[in-house]
C-alpha cells in the first residue's frame, strides 16, 4: 500500500477547477517533486496534502485513512502526527527562539524536549544559533529551524511548499542536502517548487497544468545532489 | 521539560520579547484599572470628604436643657455618645445680658477654639481672642458702640438680687443699690457672619462664668457631627435617652438640606464613575481586540503545525490574562495614588487603601482582558490556516 | 487617484477602520460628557446648594442693631422699614439673572386669646412676578425654606385667591394651642386683629416652630404698616470669593477703575449685594457668611473633583485612542511597503495614511460627540433632574482633543513605516 494515495482528486472554487481528476501514489521514502506555472493547482494540492483544506469530489488515502473524510479537529491532529511543514516565507513565531521554535512543534505533538531540540538544530547546522529569535537569523537560517521543526515530531511526510522560493543559490544548496539527508534516513519528501534545479533533484517529479498531472518523469541518475546549470 | 513549563516559557517569551507591543496592552489595562479603583475609591470615599466639607455649614445639632439648665458635664456625657471620629467640634454658648457704656448688649460665654470648628464661617477681623480677658464683638455691635479693634471696653452685669434671706425687705427699706460687677476687656476682633452673631459679644465662657458669678451653667451648645440623614437622628436619640439633662435637636436647615445635597453630589460621582468606567473597559477591550488580531498569522502558524484550537484559546487567553493580571496591579497601586491625589487636592485630607479593592481591580482587569481577547482569538482560530500563511 | 485610494481603504478595509472609529467615538464621548458636566456642575451644585436658603440678606440701613438690640428688651420696632413696592427692583440688577429666588419678611408682634404673644411673619409663599424683562418667576418661602418638614396640610398657595386669609404655624405654636388644618386663629394686632385658618403646619427645627407665617399684607395690616418690609432675603447664584472679591468687600472705594469693573461684572455675592444696595433705598445687603462661604467652598471642591476626574478620564481616552491607532497603522506595513516599493514618497504615503486616520477620527468623533452628550443628559436627569447645557466651547476642545490624540497615536507609526524597506516588507518579515 502506498503511503499517500490521490484517486480522482477534483478541488472546485466555482467554474475553477483548481483540481481535475488528480491520480497520484507516493511510495514510503520517496523523493517526489511538484512542478507548475502559477495557477496550476500545486498550492491546492499542497493544501490538500498537508490536511489544510479538503478535496470537492475524490479520495485522499494518507497511511490507509481517507483524509478527505476526516473533522477539522482530526485534520490538525493528523498534520500534527504526520506531516512536517516547511513554508516560502519560513513562518516562525517571531518572538521565539531557535530552539523555541522546534520546541513549539513537540509541544503541540506530545511533550517538548530541548535536548531533542537542540540535537534537530544540531542535524540542520544551527547548533550555535539555537537562542537567536528569528530577527537575528538570515533566511538560510530561518529556513533551517523550519526544517529542524518540521523533523522533529518524526512526520510520515515532510511537505515543502517553495522551501528555496526565498534563498540564494548557497543556502539553496544546504537546504536540498538537508533534503538528501532525510531522504537517506528514509523520510518520504514531497517537495512543491517552480524551481527546475530543486526539483530535478528528487526522485520522481510531477508536473501539473491547469489542474491536471501533464507530465511525469522518473529521475534516471538520481544522487540526491543539487546540480546548478 | 513539561509541557506547562513550555507554557509558561512561550507566554514569558511572548510578553518580554514582544516588549513594545506588550507595553502598549498593558498600558491600556493599567489606565483601565487606574480608572476603575481610583474612581471607585473616591466614590466610596466622597461622602465622608464631602460631608467634612458641608460641616462649614456648620453646627447640625444643638443640645439645649432638657429642663431648666445643663452643664459642662452633661454636654460631655451626651458627646460621649457620639463616635470620636465623627464628631468635628462641639461648642457651649451661655448668653448673659450685660452692659457696655450703658447699653444692654447680649453677651455669650463661649470656648473660642471650639466656636473655630463649629462654625467655620465666622469671619474675623483681626484676630481670635485667644484667651482671658479678651473679646470678640459682633459687627453691628461695634459699628454702634464705636468700638476698635485693640481698644479696651468695660463689660458690667448686675447681679440679680439675693433672693435669700431677707432681699425684700432690703428693697423695701432702703436704696442700695446693688453692685454691678465689671469687668475690662481688650477687643481683639471684630465678627461679620451676615447673620444675627453680629449683634452679640464673645467673651471666654470663664470669664462671664467671673463676671456673672454663676459656674458651670450652659444655656446651649452647638455640635458639629460628620454624619448625616439616618446617622446623625441615631445619635439624637440615644443622646436623648441616654442623658435626660440634655436636649437633642438637629438643625433642620443644615441637616435636611445636606441629606439632599449630599446624595445628588454621590449620584453624580456615582453616575460619572460609571459612564467613564464602562466607556474605559470597551476602550481595554477594543484594543487588547486589537493586539490579538494582529496575530492571526501567528495563530494561522500554530495551527498549521498541529496546534488544536483548544490549546491556541488556552494561550493567548493565559497572555491576555497575565497581563491583565499585572495590568490590575499596577492599575491598583496608580488608582490609589490618583485617589490620594485627588482628596490632597481638592479635600487636603488622607484616604486609606480599601484592601478589597485590590483583589477586585485585579480580577475585572483579568476578567475584561480575557473576554476583550477571547472573541478574536475565537474567530482567529476559525480561520483556515493555508489562506493565513500563504497571502502576502 | 488619491481620494479613490482613500475611499478604497474605507471600503475594503472597513471593519478595521469601524474599530478606530468605534475607539475614537468612545473616547470622544467620554471627553463630552466628562467636559459637559464639569463645565455646568458648578451651576448645578449651586442650584442644589440653594437648598439651604438665603445667602444675601438686606435689612434697613442703621435699624438692624437697635431693633434687634431693642427686641432683647421687649421694646418695639424704631420705625425703619424697606419699601415693599422696591422689591421688583432686585430683578433689574446687573446679576438679575443669578438671583434665582427672595422673599420680603416682616413681622409683627401680636397677642393670642389667650393673651400670650406671638410673632406673626408675614411673607411671600409662591409669589408670582411678571418682570419687565418680560420673564416670569415665582419666588417665595416656598422654596427658601425647602428643609421644612411640612407635618400638617400643605404649603399655602398665595396664587389662589380664597387663600388670603390662611396661615402656616409652626408645629410648637401649633401642638400649645392644638391647632389643625382647617381651625381658625384668632390674633390681636397693634392696629387691626384677624383670624386665620392653618393652611399648614410646619416643622423647622428653630424659632419659627413657635411662629406663624402669613401673607405679606395680611401681616401688614396688624400694625397697618402698608408696604413695609423688615428684611428681604435673597438667594443668588455666586462665585466664590477671591482675594479682589474680599477686598471689594470691605470698601469697594478702595479698588482700581478696572479692578472695579472685574469685580461689578463678576457674581462675587460682595458685588451682588452691593448691586442690591443701589437699587433698594437706604438699605444694606450682608452675606449670610454660613451659607455664601460654605457654598464657596463645596462648590469649589466639587468643580475641582470633577475637573481631576475629567482629566483622568481624558487621559484614559487619550492612551486608548493611541493605542489602537499605533496598533492598526503597523498592521498595514505590508502593503505601506508595496506602495513604496512601486514609488510612493514618505509624503504620500504618510499623506494617505493620516487623511485616513483623520477621516475616520472625524467621523468617530462626530457619533462620540452626540453620544458624549446623550451621556451628559442621562448624567444631568439623573442626577440634578435638569438637563446639561452643552457649552459651545465643549466642541472644539473635543475637536483638537481628537485630531491631536489621533495625531500623536499615528506618529510612531508613520515613523516606523518612514523607515520601512519596501524589500524587508515584501518578503514577509
Amino acid at each position: 500500500m502506498s503511503l499517500l494515495e490521490l484517486k480522482n482528486v477534483y478541488k472546485i472554487y466555482g467554474d475553477l477547477h483548481a483540481l481535475d481528476d488528480v491520480n497520484l501514489k507516493v511510495e514510503k521514502g520517496e523523493w517526489l517533486a511538484i512542478m507548475g506555472p502559477s495557477g496550476s493547482g500545486k498550492s491546492t494540492m499542497m493544501n490538500i496534502i498537508g490536511c489544510m483544506d479538503k478535496p470537492s469530489k475524490g479520495e485522499v488515502l494518507l497511511d490507509g485513512v481517507n483524509i478527505a473524510a476526516e473533522s477539522a479537529k482530526n485534520l490538525t491532529n493528523i498534520r500534527r502526527d504526520k506531516i512536517g511543514l516547511i513554508f516560502q516565507q519560513f513562518h516562525l513565531v517571531n518572538y521565539l527562539t531557535a530552539v523555541e521554535n522546534v520546541m513549539l512543534a513537540q509541544y503541540y505533538h506530545s511533550i517538548p524536549d530541548e535536548k531533542e531540540a537542540l540535537e534537530a538544530l544540531e542535524r540542520v547546522g544551527l547548533a550555535d544559533r539555537a537562542k537567536h529569535l528569528p530577527s537575528q537569523l538570515s533566511g538560510g537560517e530561518q529556513q533551517r529551524v523550519c526544517v529542524a521543526r518540521a523533523l522533529i515530531n518524526h512526520p510520515e511526510i515532510i511537505l515543502a511548499d517553495e522551501p528555496t522560493g526565498n534563498l540564494d543559490d548557497a543556502n539553496e544548496e544546504i537546504v536540498v542536502e538537508l533534503f538528501r539527508k532525510l531522504h537517506e534516513e528514509g523520510t518520504t519528501l514531497i517537495v512543491v517548487t517552480h524551481d527546475p534545479e530543486v526539483a530535478e533533484t528528487a526522485q520522481r517529479m510531477v508536473v501539473l497544468r491547469n489542474g491536471k498531472i501533464s507530465k511525469e518523469t522518473v529521475n534516471e541518475n538520481f544522487t540526491g545532489h543539487i546540480r546548478f546549470h | 521539560m513539561t509541557k506547562r513549563k513550555m507554557y509558561f516559557r512561550m507566554i514569558t517569551a511572548s510578553l518580554m520579547r514582544r516588549r513594545s507591543r506588550m507595553l502598549v496592552a498593558l498600558l491600556a489595562i493599567a489606565i483601565g484599572a487606574t480608572i476603575l479603583s481610583g474612581l471607585v475609591t473616591i466614590y466610596y470615599d466622597v461622602p465622608r470628604q464631602m460631608g467634612a466639607q458641608f460641616r462649614n455649614y456648620g453646627a447640625n445639632m444643638i443640645l439645649t436643657a432638657a429642663d431648666g439648665s445643663f452643664t459642662k458635664e452633661d454636654m460631655d456625657a451626651g458627646l460621649a455618645i457620639v463616635a470620636s471620629a465623627d464628631l468635628v467640634g462641639a461648642t457651649p454658648f451661655r448668653y448673659e445680658t450685660v452692659r457696655i457704656h450703658e447699653q444692654p448688649i447680649m453677651a455669650a460665654g463661649t470656648d473660642m477654639e471650639a466656636v473655630k470648628k463649629t462654625s467655620p464661617y465666622w469671619l474675623i477681623e483681626g484676630e481670635w481672642p485667644a484667651g482671658s480677658g479678651e473679646i470678640l464683638v459682633g459687627e453691628n455691635v461695634a459699628e454702634n458702640l464705636n468700638l476698635k479693634i485693640g481698644s479696651t471696653v468695660t463689660l458690667s452685669f448686675t447681679p440679680e438680687a439675693d433672693e435669700g434671706a431677707g432681699a425684700s425687705e432690703n428693697a423695701g427699706a432702703d436704696d442700695e443699690v446693688v453692685l454691678d460687677n465689671m469687668i475690662d476687656f481688650v477687643v481683639k476682633g471684630t465678627l461679620n457672619t451676615g447673620g444675627s452673631e453680629e449683634d452679640y459679644v464673645y467673651i471666654p465662657m470663664a470669664d462671664l462664668e467671673e463676671l456673672t458669678g454663676i459656674a458651670e451653667e450652659i444655656d446651649l451648645a452647638e455640635v458639629s457631627i460628620s454624619t448625616s440623614g439616618d446617622g446623625l437622628n441615631a445619635y439624637m436619640e440615644r443622646i436623648n435617652t441616654q442623658v435626660p439633662a440634655v436636649h437633642a435637636r438637629l438643625v433642620k436647615r443644615v441637616t435636611a438640606s445636606e441629606t439632599t445635597v449630599l446624595s445628588k453630589l454621590q449620584a453624580l460621582v456615582l453616575l460619572v464613575t460609571v459612564v467613564v468606567l464602562a466607556l474605559t473597559m470597551i476602550c481595554v477591550a477594543t484594543t487588547m481586540t486589537a493586539v490579538v488580531t494582529e496575530r492571526r498569522r501567528e495563530i494561522g502558524l500554530r495551527k498549521a503545525i498541529g496546534a488544536s484550537d483548544a490549546s491556541i484559546i488556552q494561550e493567548f487567553m493565559g497572555e491576555g490574562m497575565l497581563l491583565g493580571g499585572v495590568g490590575g496591579i499596577l492599575g491598583s497601586g496608580l488608582g490609589f495614588a490618583f485617589a490620594q491625589f485627588v482628596s490632597v487636592n481638592v479635600f487636603s485630607s488622607t484616604i486609606t487603601l480599601r484592601p478589597v479593592l485590590v483583589p477586585v481591580t485585579i480580577i475585572v482587569s483579568i476578567v475584561i482582558t480575557g473576554v476583550a481577547c477571547l472573541l478574536p482569538i475565537k474567530s482567529a482560530t476559525k480561520v483556515d490556516p493555508a489562506l493565513v500563511l500563504k497571502g502576502e | 487617484m488619491f481620494f479613490r485610494m482613500v475611499f478604497g481603504t474605507f471600503v475594503r478595509q472597513w471593519k478595521k477602520m469601524l474599530m478606530i472609529a468605534f475607539t475614537i467615538a468612545l473616547g470622544a464621548s467620554l471627553a463630552t460628557a466628562m467636559l459637559s458636566v464639569m463645565l455646568d456642575v458648578g451651576d448645578k451644585v449651586n442650584q442644589e446648594l440653594k437648598a439651604y436658603g438665603a445667602n444675601i440678606t438686606v435689612v434697613p440701613k442703621q435699624s438692624s442693631v437697635l431693633d434687634d438690640l431693642y427686641e432683647i428688651e421687649g421694646g418695639q420696632s424704631t420705625g425703619t422699614y424697606l419699601r415693599e413696592d422696591e422689591l421688583g427692583k432686585i430683578k433689574t440688577i446687573f446679576w438679575a439673572f443669578n438671583i434665582v429666588d427672595y422673599a420680603p419678611f416682616i413681622s409683627a408682634r401680636a397677642t393670642l386669646d389667650d393673651g400670650s404673644e406671638v410673632t406673626v411673619v408675614g411673607s411671600w409663599f409662591n409669589h408670582h412676578m411678571d418682570l419687565p424683562t418680560g420673564e416670569q418667576l415665582d419666588a417665595g418661602m416656598n422654596s427658601l425654606r425647602s428643609w421644612w418638614e411640612i407635618k400638617e396640610g400643605a404649603w399655602l398657595n398665595e396664587q389662589t385667591a380664597e387663600n388670603e386669609n390662611m396661615a402656616m404655624v409652626g408645629v410648637e405654636l401649633a401642638d400649645k394651642l392644638d391647632l389643625h388644618v382647617g381651625d381658625p386663629v384668632h390674633v390681636i394686632g397693634t392696629v387691626q386683629d384677624a383670624t386665620y385658618t392653618v393652611a399648614g403646619i410646619f416643622d423647622a427645627g428653630g424659632d419659627e416652630d413657635g411662629q406663624i407665617f402669613v401673607p405679606l399684607d395680611s401681616a401688614q395690616a396688624l400694625d397697618d404698616l402698608d408696604g413695609c418690609i423688615d428684611s428681604i432675603e435673597v438667594s443668588a447664584l455666586t462665585t466664590p470669593d477671591n482675594e479682589l472679591a474680599q477686598k471689594a468687600a470691605k470698601d469697594p472705594g478702595s479698588l482700581s477703575i478696572s479692578q472695579y469693573e472685574t469685580w461689578y461684572c463678576t457674581a462675587y455675592v460682595s458685588s451682588i449685594c452691593f448691586q442690591i444696595q443701589e437699587v433698594i433705598t437706604d438699605s444694606v445687603a450682608s452675606a449670610v457668611r454660613q451659607v455664601a462661604d460654605s457654598e464657596g467652598e463645596i462648590l469649589e471642591k466639587t468643580e475641582l473633583l470633577m475637573l481631576l476626574i475629567t482629566i483622568l478620564s481624558m487621559i484614559g481616552a487619550a492612551l486608548g485612542i493611541c493605542n489602537l491607532v499605533t496598533a492598526s497603522v503597523m498592521e498595514r506595513s505590508s502593503e505601506i511597503g508595496l506602495m513604496k516599493a512601486i514609488g510612493a514618497h514618505n509624503g504620500a504615503v504618510t499623506g494617505l495614511v493620516l487623511t485616513e486616520i483623520i477621516i475616520t477620527a472625524i467621523i468617530g468623533g462626530c457619533v462620540g460627540f452626540v453620544v458624549g452628550a446623550g451621556f451628559a443628559q442621562i448624567i444631568g436627569q439623573t442626577v440634578f433632574s435638569s438637563s446639561i447645557t452643552i457649552q459651545p466651547m465643549v466642541i472644539p476642545l473635543v475637536a483638537v482633543l481628537v485630531v491631536l490624540v489621533t495625531l500623536i497615536g499615528s506618529m510612531p507609526a508613520v515613523r516606523m513605516l518612514l523607515h520601512l524597506e519596501p524589500a524587508e516588507v515584501l518578503h514577509g518579515r
